[in-house]
């Protein structure tokens, strides 16, 4: 595959709110240790707005869609989930045209607005203990696979993997952001709920793709 | 372990309460928009709207001061969970007026993000918003910078203070610089002594062993300072008394506003006990209790412990904390 059109938008889409829905338990268990414990239930109730989402959608407006999905999820009252990721797929929608199809470098740069709208919300960088641990490194993934001139699939797939070590990594730092940080060195030892989130998106994103 | 709690489906938390809140005080408060209270007899236009927003579960904040000389909107959230920007923007479009609307926020990763977007939306629309943030907790240290200091129940009493302002036709301006005045003179330290279920999760928010306590707690339990064994309530209050008096700098002669707010399992008997030793420390530094006030006004569920919250006070702050106010939690004549 080479490019990504609006109905595989859809269905990347809709595998990664799968994989919240599969994990969601897990994730609130994951907030139990380091935050208020709901993490997954906020995660779940997000993303499921966007199948609603992509459900009322038509035509083939890649950059509406994405708009359309971050606000949704900004109107589902998450606390920081939302407008952390309702940035993310806001920015996604800034860096796309309107009626598009979407080769490798265009996906790439897609994440990397995204992950600049995210930014907009959080200072937070790599280590600090939040999303962009598995963010970042998944965009820079997206990136570096584009430029090697993998295909698409292997670019999520790249990603995919970068983000679960991204997300992995946050097991051994101190939160420097949002109510965890409070616990400072309480905090090591245990797995960021966000990083995961954001690590399971993008394997839901890569499942989709291999499919 | 099955949550023991009176509930329907968790989903219905939020709406269901503010369904039987409002229904409770008709007579005071109104649900718009499935998250917006508002007030019933609308304050008039030529007159500065306060808004505020913040998550559910802690009642009766922050909706519970809805109301005559306090609150005009609060948009709430979920459990523990800011509202989204779009509910908050609209709470602010709603209030929008000449006078203009001061928006208070308490320092919350979630609260922030939501309000700075809401701004950014309320500024591109050109509406007349000013943004005061409550960051008064002392856990982190004194010298922590605001950023970092979480905003507790020092939001309530600010309330009062820009509510007894804007009803009195103070300007925007006005409004801002007697709350920020209130705001830079007040501190709040917790302590939690049982945990809480979390009421979506059934889940406990915290652990604490049975014979130990912990002060600078956050409301959503996140940890504080540090743990140690249960203290009698005169070696606790001294502990948190001491370090509040040192954040406002208040000294002999002076004059504060001294508040016990109920964590939720914390019984009003304990509450008083504790007030009664705050008074007569703060009388032996000859440090004056000019206003008070003790009992539940934010709490985190069934969580036991108290917040302990000290304002250095001037005559004109008593006399805006003294003006009348008619909301459910808190009436003054």
């Amino acid at each position: 595959m080479s490019e990504v059109n609006f109905d595989m938008l859809c269905r990347i889409m809709s595998s990664a709110v799968g994989k919240i829905r599969d994990n969601h338990e897990e994730l609130t268990k994951l907030d139990s240790a380091i935050g208020d414990g709901d993490h997954g239930t906020t995660m779940l109730r997000s993303m499921e707005s966007v199948d609603t989402t992509i459900a009322e959608a038509s035509g083939d407006d890649v950059k509406g869609l994405l708009y359309d999905i971050g606000w949704n999820i900004m109107c589902c009252d998450g606390g920081s989930t939302g407008p952390l990721l309702g940035s993310l797929f806001m920015g996604m929608s800034d860096g796309v045209e309107v009626e598009t199809t979407l080769d490798a470098d265009a996906v790439a740069a897609m994440f990397r607005a995204g992950l600049e709208g995210m930014s907009v919300q959080s200072k937070a960088n790599v280590g600090d203990k939040t999303m962009m641990d598995a963010l970042i490194p998944a965009v820079e993934a997206l990136e570096a696979a584009s430029k090697e001139g993998k295909t698409i699939a292997e670019m999520f797939e790249a990603a995919a993997i970068a983000a679960k070590q991204g997300a992995e990594s946050t097991k051994d730092m101190q939160a420097k952001f949002g109510r965890a940080r409070n616990l400072g060195e309480r905090t090591l030892g245990f797995q960021d709920p966000g990083a995961t989130s954001i690590s399971y998106i993008f394997a839901g994103f890569a499942e989709a793709i291999n499919v | 372990m099955a949550m023991k709690k009176f509930i329907n489906d968790p989903a219905n938390l939020t709406s269901e309460l503010l369904e039987g809140y409002t229904m409770a005080y008709s007579n005071k408060v109104k649900l718009v928009s499935d998250k917006l209270v508002c007030r019933v007899n609308e304050k008039s236009k030529d007159k500065v709207a306060i808004v505020t927003l913040g998550g559910a579960g802690h009642e009766p904040a922050l909706e519970g001061f809805v109301g005559e000389g306090m609150l005009d909107v609060s948009a709430v959230g979920d459990i523990f969970a800011a509202p989204g920007p779009p509910k908050v923007f609209e709470a602010l479009k709603m209030m929008d007026r000449p006078a203009g609307v001061l928006f208070v926020v308490l320092n919350h990763a979630g609260d922030v993000m939501s309000a700075n977007m809401a701004m950014k939306m309320a500024e591109k629309e050109g509406l007349n918003v000013k943004m005061i943030l409550t960051h008064e907790d002392i856990a982190p240290g004194i010298d922590t910078p605001d950023e970092d200091k979480r905003g507790l129940v020092g939001c309530v009493p600010l309330y009062k203070i820009a509510g007894a302002a804007a009803e009195a036709g103070a300007s925007l301006d006005e409004v801002y610089r007697v709350a920020e005045k209130f705001n830079n003179n007040m501190a709040t330290l917790a302590v939690a002594l049982k945990t809480a279920t979390h009421p979506s999760t059934g889940e406990s928010i915290f652990d604490l062993a049975d014979d130990e306590m912990e002060i600078g707690m956050g409301q959503h339990g996140e940890a504080g300072t540090g743990k140690s064994k249960i203290m009698t309530a005169d070696e606790t209050a001294e502990i948190m008394l001491t370090q509040l008096v040192k954040a406002v700098g208040a000294k002999s002669g002076d004059k504060v506003f001294a508040m016990i707010n109920g964590a939720g399992a914390t019984t009003l008997m304990e509450q008083f006990i504790v007030f009664r030793h705050v008074k007569k420390s703060l009388a032996e530094k000859g440090i004056e209790v000019a206003r008070a006030h003790v009992g539940e006004v934010l709490t985190v569920q069934e969580m036991g412990g108290f917040q302990m919250f000290l304002a250095k006070m001037d005559d004109e702050l008593i006399k805006l904390w003294d003006a009348p106010c008619d909301t459910a939690f808190l009436t003054i004549r």
